[in-house]
């Protein structure tokens, strides 16, 4: 078979599938529908495999295929062109990966839902939208991609549409993304008006020789593609849709809202980095935004009591630690901990679900205690993710978070450096904190729920069993002893790399490596004794709680002034001025001829007083 | 050419004069019995006072030498449409009583408003003709006879004339036709 | 000064004419302010004619009698219609025509 039609196999195998399931979900069976779904994102991911084997270790040169033209005018122009690179194919087989291992688990967390194939219709369509984010060759085309998984986004967290909550939550969601869409637009637009094109190749090419670093409108440019990703990804100030996520299915939280869609704001920012690299003002303001929003999702973190929130705000403050090593030109680094991240979110989202599941939706902390008898595997699957999340060599995050923390402090950024490590001891606490409020301590769950707890089935085990396994040994993907690691190595091809060099040399024990590794240790042991022995049900700050008020601000500052401008459009302007003045034409018209309507009386007498007058003003005019 | 006796002690003398008192007051005479028109309250009344406005326009048409005209007035106008008018008023006399019991309709603020602005021109234009020159022309001797106008009617203006008879065939046909009774 | 005082009674007979069909409500008498502006420019075609002594005025005289007379023989036959149709003769009352 043709390389091209892999590569369309690739990319539209989970649209196909999504499109059957529409057209034919009320007569297909169940059985049909998640074979059909699972098995193309299957078929996704062994093409993605394929490409891995096809680029020859990232020898061979990137793949191109154009399937139409799709925009053809001289301003704005672009092609349906897909691009696979060293970065897309890692992007890609993430997505895939992870995404067939979620749609398998969801067979068994959606069993008793009846609109299943819905579900999965839309979960395919996230697949092919992010699919088609990652390996567009231009910009307009990725961001058909990113309003595609914004719209999935939508459909999945409001896929419980009889909840008031849910369907709010899907509004808010969609909102914010917009408005950092409108960022990403414009920079979409500037692109086209300041390199004619806005294929990303030939931007990147373009930009390197035409202009001067540190020109204003490179940074703008990088300015107004940050604002995209700051909507996409959840950073401060476009944070407050990611918590309020979590009312859809948990899969749909571990898909969506951990492992990918949210990584495409960081993807973005890495695929255009040349640019980046040329606007360093730019670069630092997303480091600095991304330390701040790591820190401040940590704080929010350690004082939610539902559960799924607590790992909502740790995603973002993961993102915020990526975004961290993109502001000191730590690609690389972004990208492993993007990747070993989608591993272990994933893995404590669906051992979550595995409990929430089985409680029948209880995501409250303060209802569960002691769980660790009932749901014997999935508390230590869960503990697995916590360890490997906190940064325990050798698991995971050890790596990849680690090797962040490296290249702030080996570039110089030592605030940085201390908010990602602050960040990190604070992710290893709440995380702890999680996992004994929910399988340890005393029980407080509702007699009646407590009745029909049992471990969960082997269809959702499984994919968490496999998760495990890529968290633990995921992480030596970036591993080596003598020389740069292997992801390094496949990504150098795509120009992703190390900032500092000196860690192309291999793996060394160093200051920063003890200190977070020391962090992590400090933070699991402390939760664990306070969670343990001394204080239970501590009631935590209020500010913690309501992360630092974020949303009753926006309320208040934003939302409440429009609602209030909105009725008083529909009661004064509306009525008053538009109706009004609709109003005003017909009655002047009407009114203009009743009142001329007055001359036509009938009388014969009027009529002649008007002949007199008119006679008299007539010879008044010939005579003088 | 108008001429009035003066007497100076014993000594009578003709004294031509510029004006003809005659010819004034048969029009004061004319504007007063207009007035009567529109003022009487009866219609018989006021066409008979029509009727003294239709002499005495007569009147001063023989002093303005135009015989024939006069002849023709009284003949046409008082002769026959005065009496038309007299029959059908009398035709319908109680319908006139019946004129008090209705509400004017038309609006009288306008109808003043027409009137006083047509007073205003006339007066501005009577203001603008004072100075007219005054002195007649000296008339051909059979100015006004029968004979000079029989003559220009038949020979010169034989067109409009034949022409407005036949626009008074017409009418007296038409005026027939309408005021039948409706069976026949 | 004999054409100053024909020329003022001539308009000073048609503004009396003209306020007359303003002001009454009877028909007929209507239609005599009517008959009575008709003669008041006779009057001025008569003066005029005499004070240039040109005799075509009086034949315009003559024109205007026999139109005046079929007008009001026609007109009274209208009004003799009307007052069938209407059983009054108020001139207020016939307003059909009104928009």
């Amino acid at each position: 078979m043709d390389i091209e039609q892999w590569i369309w196999l690739a990319l539209f195998a989970p649209l196909v599938s999504f499109l059957t399931i529409l057209a034919t979900s009320s007569v297909i069976s169940r059985r049909l529908v998640h074979l059909l779904a699972c098995s193309s994102v299957f078929i996704s991911f062994c093409c993605f495999l394929f490409f891995l084997y096809h680029s020859g270790g990232g020898g061979n040169p990137p793949l191109r295929a154009t399937l139409f033209d799709w925009i053809a005018t001289d301003a704005v122009h672009a092609s349906f062109t897909v691009y696979i690179d060293a970065l897309a194919i890692v992007m890609g087989l993430n997505i895939t990966g992870v995404g067939f291992l979620i749609h398998v688990y969801s067979m068994g967390y959606m069993e008793h839902d009846e609109d299943y194939a819905r579900y999965f219709g839309c979960m395919n369509f996230f697949i092919f939208s992010m699919l088609l984010l990652v390996l567009a060759a231009n910009l307009p085309l990725l961001f058909v991609g990113w309003e595609g998984v914004g719209l999935a986004s939508y459909l999945l967290i409001g896929y419980y549409y009889n909840r008031e909550a849910a369907a709010a939550a899907a509004t808010k969601a969609f909102v914010v993304n917009r408005i950092g869409d409108v960022g990403l637009l414009v920079g979409i637009l500037l692109t086209f008006f300041l390199f004619q094109t806005a294929d990303i190749s030939e931007v990147l090419s373009k930009a390197s020789t035409q202009m001067a670093v540190g020109a204003p409108a490179l940074m703008l440019l990088t300015l107004l593609y940050f604002i995209g990703a700051v909507g996409k990804s959840a950073q401060i100030p476009l944070h407050v849709w990611l918590p309020d996520a979590m009312e859809g299915p948990t899969p749909v939280s571990a898909l969506i809202h951990a492992a990918t869609m949210v990584t495409a704001g960081v993807y973005l920012v890495v695929r255009m980095h040349p640019l980046y690299l040329m606007a360093p003002s730019t670069m630092h303001f997303v480091g600095a935004v991304g330390g701040t929003t790591a820190l401040f999702a940590a704080l929010c973190a350690v004082g939610q009591n539902d559960l799924k929130r607590v790992l909502a705000y740790s995603t973002v403050s993961q993102l915020g630690l990526m975004f961290l090593a993109c502001g000191v030109a730590a690609f690389y680094a972004a990208i492993f901990h993007l990747v070993t991240h989608a591993f272990m979110k994933g893995l404590l989202f669906l051992a979550a679900g595995n409990v929430v599941h089985m409680m029948h939706g209880t995501t409250n902390m303060e209802k569960m205690g002691g769980l660790h008898q009932k749901f014997y595997l999935t508390h230590i699957l869960f503990f697995v993710g916590v360890i490997a999340m906190s940064g325990i060599p050798p698991l995971a995050a050890f790596f990849s978070k680690d090797l962040i923390l490296e290249e702030e402090f080996l570039a110089g950024a030592e605030t940085l450096f201390a908010v990602g490590l602050i960040a990190s001891i604070l992710t290893a606490f709440y995380l702890t904190r999680a996992y004994c409020l929910t399988f340890w301590g005393e029980s407080h769950i509702e007699s009646k729920i407590a009745k029909v707890i049992r471990e969960a089935p082997r269809v959702m085990l499984i994919p968490v069993c496999l998760l495990a396994v890529l968290a633990t040994v995921g992480g030596f993907l970036g591993f080596s002893l003598d020389g740069p690691p292997p992801l390094e190595r496949f990504l150098a091809h795509a120009d992703i790399t190390f900032n500092s060099k000196e860690l192309g040399t291999g793996f060394h024990w160093t200051l920063e490596t003890w200190l977070s590794t020391l962090g992590a240790l400090v933070g699991i042991g402390s939760a664990a004794y306070v969670y343990l022995q001394i204080h239970e049900h501590e009631k935590q700050p209020e500010i913690l709680t309501e992360a630092f008020y974020f949303d009753p601000f926006y309320e208040s500052a934003f939302i409440a002034p429009l609602r209030a401008l909105s009725k008083w459009i529909v009661g004064f302007w509306e009525p008053t001025v538009i109706d009004g003045s609709i109003y005003l034409a017909a009655h002047s018209a009407s009114g203009g001829a009743s009142w001329l309507q007055r001359m036509q009386s009938g009388q014969i007498r009027s009529y002649a007083a008007w002949l007199t007058i008119g006679l008299c003003l007539t010879l008044f005019y010939f005579m003088t | 050419m108008n001429q009035v006796e003066i007497q100076i002690g014993k000594y009578k003398q003709m004294v031509p004069i510029p004006y003809n008192p005659m010819l004034w007051f048969l029009a004061g005479l004319a504007f007063v019995a207009a007035l009567g028109v529109i003022l009487y309250r009866k219609p018989v009344h006021a066409c008979l006072s029509f009727l003294l406005t239709l002499l005495s326009l007569a009147g001063i048409y023989l002093q303005l030498s135009a015989e024939f005209i006069a002849i023709m007035q009284v003949l046409v106008y008082a002769g026959a449409i005065l009496v038309i008018f007299m029959f059908v008023i009398i035709l319908f006399q109680d319908a006139h009583e019946q004129l008090r019991l209705f509400k004017a309709q038309s609006t009288s603020r306008l109808l003043y408003a027409a009137g006083a602005v047509l007073v205003l021109t006339i007066l501005s234009f009577a203001g603008q003709i004072k100075s007219f020159s005054g002195e007649p022309a000296s008339l051909p001797p059979d100015f006004g006879a029968v004979e000079p106008i029989g003559k220009a009617l038949y020979v010169d203006f034989f067109f409009p004339f034949e022409a407005v008879i036949l626009l008074f065939l017409v009418a007296i046909i038409g005026a027939l036709y309408m005021g039948k009774k409706e069976k026949i | 000064m004999d054409l100053f005082v024909m020329i003022v009674t001539s308009f000073l007979m048609f503004a009396v004419g003209l306020i007359g069909v303003l002001a009454k409500r009877n028909t007929i008498i209507l239609f005599l302010c009517v008959e009575l502006m008709l003669n008041s420019a006779n009057l001025l075609f008569v003066t005029f004619a005499w004070q240039w002594g040109n005799q075509i005025g009086l034949l315009w005289v003559f024109f205007v009698l026999i139109v005046a007379a079929a007008e009001a023989a026609v007109g009274l036959a209208i009004i003799i219609n009307l007052f069938r149709a209407r059983q009054v003769v108020d001139v207020d009352q016939f307003n059909l025509l009104r928009g």
